[in-house]
C-alpha cells in the first residue's frame, strides 16, 4: 500500500501531513448518470415556488395597505433603509417580483410611519411590551443589514413587513391598554 | 490514479450568466463539476444512487443561491463546500447504506492489476469504517479540509475531527495489514 512507515504515528498539529495512506491515489469514479435533467426540472420547480410565494407577498402587501389606507391620513414619509431601489438581481425574477419588491417596500414605509406615530404619541408601557419592542427592533436592525446587501431581496422586506407590523400591533395593544387605564379613572 | 479535482477555473462569463439564471451557462458548470461533485460524494456517503440524489440537490441548491455567491474566492470551493454540506447531511440522515462496487474499477491493462488491488483493499478498508469516521478522514486526507471546517460541518468540536481521524486511520492501517498479511499467506500456501 502507499503507508509509509513514517506515517504510522499520528501526526499532531494544525499543519499535521495530510493522506498518509494514500486515499487520494484511489481511481476516480465514473457518474454513470446524466443528472442534468433532474437539476433543471429541480430548479424550474423552485422558481416556480418562489414566484407564487412572490405572489403570496404581494397579496398580503395589497391586503394591508388596503387596511392601513383607511385609517392613514398623512402622506408616506421616506424609508428607513437606504437601499429602498430594487437591485440588478431582481430582474430574472420579472415584472411580478418587481411589483412585489415596490408593495413591500410601499408597505415597509407606511407601517414604519404609522409605528413612528404610534410611538410619539403613545403613554407609558409595560415591561413585557418594552422588551418585545427592544427584541422587534433589533431584529429589524438586523433585516435592515442583510437588506444593505441584498437591497433587491423579496423575502427580506417581506421579514421587514411583519416585523413592522408586529411592532405596530403591540403599540396599538398599549395604546388601547392606556385608554382603558385613563378611561377607568 | 488520482481522483478528479475541484480545482477548475470556472470563466467569468458563464458564472454571470449562471447568476442570471441563464440555463445554458447552469449547465455548463454542470457538466465541468459533476465529476468531482460526484465523486466527493459517493466517497463520503459510499453510496452511488445516494451520491446521485446528493449530487442533484447540491446543484439545484447551488444555482438557486448563485447570487450569494460573491466571487471573493474560487467558485470551485463553493461548489465543493455545498456538495460536502449536502453529503453530510444526508448521512447524519440516513443509515448506513449500500456500498460501491468495485467493478467501478476494474478493467485497466495487466500491468495495472497490482495497483487496482491496493484500491480495491483501500477502498475495501473505508467501506468498512462508520460513515462519520470515513467522511472526517476523506475530508481531511484527501479534500484538505481543516479540523476546524470538518467540526464545523458536523456541528461538533475540533476534538472530534481529530479523534475520529486518528481512529480511522488506526482502523484503516489495522485492516489493510490484515489483508495484506492474508494474501501474503494465500499467495504462500
Amino acid at each position: 500500500m502507499n503507508m509509509r512507515n513514517e506515517d504510522k504515528g499520528e501526526p499532531t498539529g494544525a499543519d499535521a501531513r495530510r493522506d498518509p495512506l494514500g486515499l487520494s491515489a484511489l481511481p476516480e469514479l465514473e457518474p454513470g448518470f446524466d443528472g442534468w435533467a433532474a437539476v433543471r426540472a429541480g430548479l424550474e420547480s423552485r422558481r416556480r415556488g418562489r414566484r407564487q410565494q412572490a405572489m403570496g407577498w404581494m397579496a398580503l402587501a395589497a391586503t394591508v395597505v388596503l387596511a392601513l389606507g383607511l385609517s392613514l391620513r398623512d402622506p408616506v414619509e421616506t424609508p428607513t433603509p437606504a437601499a429602498a431601489t430594487p437591485g440588478p438581481e431582481l430582474a430574472s425574477d420579472g415584472q411580478a417580483g418587481d411589483d412585489t419588491l415596490r408593495a413591500l417596500i410601499t408597505l415597509s414605509q407606511t407601517v414604519e410611519s404609522q409605528v413612528r406615530r404610534l410611538r410619539e404619541h403613545g403613554g407609558s408601557m409595560s415591561a413585557e411590551s418594552s422588551l418585545y419592542v427592544a427584541e422587534i427592533e433589533d431584529l429589524v436592525a438586523r433585516v435592515d443589514a442583510e437588506l444593505s446587501l441584498q437591497p433587491g431581496s423579496v423575502d427580506l422586506w417581506g421579514q421587514r413587513v411583519n416585523l413592522l407590523l408586529d411592532l405596530e400591533g403591540l403599540y396599538r395593544l398599549e395604546a388601547q391598554r392606556d385608554y382603558h387605564r385613563l378611561a377607568s379613572l | 490514479m488520482t481522483g478528479p479535482s475541484f480545482d477548475i477555473e470556472l470563466d467569468a462569463i458563464t458564472l454571470a450568466a449562471a447568476k442570471r439564471g441563464d440555463v445554458a451557462a447552469c449547465e455548463r458548470i454542470y457538466r465541468r463539476f459533476q465529476k468531482p461533485a460526484f465523486n466527493v460524494a459517493v466517497r463520503i456517503c459510499q453510496c452511488r444512487e445516494t451520491a446521485q440524489e446528493v449530487v442533484q440537490e447540491a446543484f439545484i441548491t447551488a444555482f438557486s443561491k448563485l447570487r450569494q455567491f460573491r466571487g471573493d474566492a474560487p467558485f470551485w470551493g463553493w461548489m465543493k463546500r455545498v456538495v460536502v454540506n449536502h453529503a453530510i447531511s444526508h448521512i447524519r440522515r440516513q443509515p448506513q447504506a449500500p456500498h460501491v462496487e468495485y467493478e467501478d474499477f476494474l478493467g485497466g491493462a495487466d500491468g495495472e492489476q497490482e495497483a487496482i488491488g491496493r484500491a480495491m483493499d483501500l477502498e475495501s478498508a473505508l467501506a468498512t469504517l462508520s460513515d462519520e469516521d470515513r467522511a472526517v478522514v476523506w475530508l481531511y486526507d484527501v479534500e484538505g479540509y481543516r479540523h476546524e471546517e470538518i467540526a464545523d460541518l458536523f456541528g461538533k468540536t475540533e476534538s472530534f475531527s481529530k479523534t475520529r481521524l486518528s481512529r480511522a486511520r488506526a482502523r484503516l492501517r489495522a485492516l489493510i495489514e490484515d489483508r495484506e498479511a492474508r494474501n501474503l499467506a494465500g499467495a504462500s500456501a
